[in-house]
């Protein structure tokens, strides 16, 4: 078999090619994908907010934090890996791009919070980042949905 | 205070058997979805459970038999099985989703691999039931559950608005697809089939008779009850903090949240340690289910308290299970995911634990006077014809909100 042409791949090439050129906005990511997406990232960070806040009071246990931390981090870079892996619709390139920096953002400060879970300052200070980072990923829904942000 | 303290059976059934990870899981996710507003589905599944666990406790105490004997009598051999296999399959899957609730626990309380923490669950749960009476797991699992008060606590700390949570008690229903599949399974999750399993059993291992039919109604009444709070308070607490901050608890962890918000270090502490011991007793309750469904169907020698060596292969069927759950566990699958499945998939198996039971408990040839009295009959027949419906509706519902996810 190995060598020889084989036309109704060839042809398909073709087919998809002239598809390709003809739809270029057609994507396998679509808006409401997307906006699915960045509310989950929306519902981690919020999560992210309530564990770090517990950190900031030192009102929480550290193996909890750090568990935690790592669980949803976890779920923060399969989310930033989903959608840079997709090909999105060409009116959603920009917000899937800003949707991967947020949840990039999300897997970092959720490192840090699996490296510091009993430092309190830090704790401070990756609540507030949290809280802000919820604040980018609700832009996002908002500017997706044309609604306002919550 | 004997019937205080006899009351045991129906608290360990109400925290290690109604509230486990299903009901953890489930009521946390429809209070952070939908608020205040599957209050009713939740109180309308703890009053189906307690009138259907007096009948197994009535139908135990009056004729010495269990619930899977009653089930193949009335049904016979092939359909006994066919409700036999049914069973089994969502028994295994709720052992598989406690036993990896509890390790998730552990993990989260010492932080070490989560797959040596299953296999440390289950070496911990063979020991407990190797060295423990029946009446001493059902004391040291039933007790310290009692710690899941502090989410009762949480709420009224968080002090809600009272009027919308009374509000959520009231009946509703709604087109939304995913609204439907929560009712199901908040519904499903207090009406799973180990639960009347285990108690019927227990009451047998026990050795209740006439004279214990007090007892049943006050197990049923007050242990069902008190497991009704406690999962009403998980919506409650879950409406009050996730829902207005979208957060979606997807993780056991996130459930103890709020009464860290509360309560600080010491309410995590006492959410977790309450969440160990009801999902602990609930890995025992379920695979002892398994095990009493087998050998009962079967006609072997069954029972905690006749022992390995009289009992061999009730013994031996029960920590099969307990393995074939770890090795559920330690293939991957997320004991969340496991827990939606398990819940979904009772539902199905429902009808054919439920009928037998309402038949037999109604059968004035059978139970003598202690039949099925008016009120009993109704409430059994109204709660078996919603449970055919959601049987119909929970695999639909499941794959159409792609499990939940919306």
């Amino acid at each position: 078999m190995h060598g020889r042409r084989r036309p109704g791949i060839a042809a398909a090439l073709v087919v998809l090619g002239i598809f390709l050129c003809l739809f270029p906005g057609c994507g396998d990511l679509s808006r409401d994908e997307l906006n699915r997406g960045v509310e989950s990232l929306s519902a981690l960070a919020a999560q992210g907010e309530l564990i770090a806040n517990g950190v900031a009071r030192d009102a929480t246990k550290s193996t909890y934090t750090r568990v935690m931390a790592k669980t949803l981090g976890g779920e923060a870079e399969h989310e930033a890996e989903k959608l840079a892996d997709a090909e999105p619709e060409a009116t959603v390139k920009s917000e899937r791009n800003a949707a991967v920096h947020v949840a990039a953002e999300l897997a970092d400060l959720f490192s840090e919070l699996q490296t510091f879970p009993g430092d309190e300052h830090h704790g401070v200070l990756v609540e507030k980042h949290m809280g802000e980072v919820k604040e980018q990923a609700d832009a996002i829904v908002a500017r997706l949905t044309g609604e306002p942000a919550k | 205070m004997k019937s205080i303290l006899k009351i045991a059976l129906g608290i360990i059934a109400a925290l290690g058997g109604f509230l486990d990870i299903g009901d953890l899981v489930f009521n946390t996710q429809a209070g952070a979805l939908f608020r205040y507003d599957l209050l009713w589905a939740v109180a309308l599944g703890t009053l189906g459970i307690a009138v259907y666990a007096e009948m197994c406790g009535r139908v135990a105490a009056v004729t010495g038999r269990p619930v899977f004997d009653v089930i193949r009598m009335r049904l016979g051999f092939g359909p006994g099985l066919v409700a036999l296999v049914a069973s089994t399959v969502v028994n295994l899957l709720t052992v598989a989703a406690e036993l990896g609730g509890l390790a998730i626990i552990l993990q989260l309380l010492f932080d070490a691999e989560f797959s040596l923490f299953v296999v440390l669950a289950a070496i911990g749960l063979v020991i407990v039931v190797a060295l423990l009476p029946f009446g001493g797991i059902e004391r040291i699992f039933g007790y310290c559950g009692l710690m899941m008060i502090v989410f009762v606590a949480t709420a009224v700390h968080q002090s809600p608005d009272w009027g919308e949570v009374a509000h959520g008690f009231i009946p509703s229903l709604s087109s939304s697809k995913l609204y439907l599949y929560f009712v199901v399974g908040v519904f499903a999750a207090a009406l799973m089939p180990y639960e009347v399993h285990f108690y019927s059993s227990g009451a047998v291992e026990e050795g209740w008779d006439k004279s214990s039919l007090r007892e049943n109604r006050l197990n049923a009444a007050i242990g069902y009850a008190l497991g009704g709070v406690l999962a009403c308070a998980l919506v409650v607490v879950s409406g009050y903090l996730f829902h207005p901050l979208g957060v979606e608890p997807g993780d056991l962890g996130t459930v103890a949240l709020p009464a860290q918000g509360a309560y600080g270090e010491t309410g995590l502490l006492l959410a977790l340690g309450g969440m160990m011991f009801c999902v602990g007793g609930a890995a025992i309750d379920s695979s002892f289910s398994a095990s009493y469904n087998l050998a009962q169907f079967l006609g072997w020698e069954w029972g905690r308290y006749r022992g390995p060596k009289i009992a061999p292969r009730f013994t031996v069927s029960w920590l099969i299970f307990l393995f074939l759950a770890m090795l559920i566990v330690l293939s991957g699958i997320n004991p969340v995911e496991i827990t939606e499945y398990s819940v979904v998939f009772a539902v199905v198996a429902l009808p054919m634990t439920y009928l037998p039971i309402l038949m037999i408990a109604g059968d004035r040839s059978f139970m003598g006077e202690h039949a099925n009295g008016r009120i009993s009959t109704t409430l059994g027949w109204v709660y078996f014809a919603l449970i055919v419906v959601l049987a119909v509706a929970a695999v639909p519902l499941l794959l159409m909100t792609n499990g939940g996810g919306g």
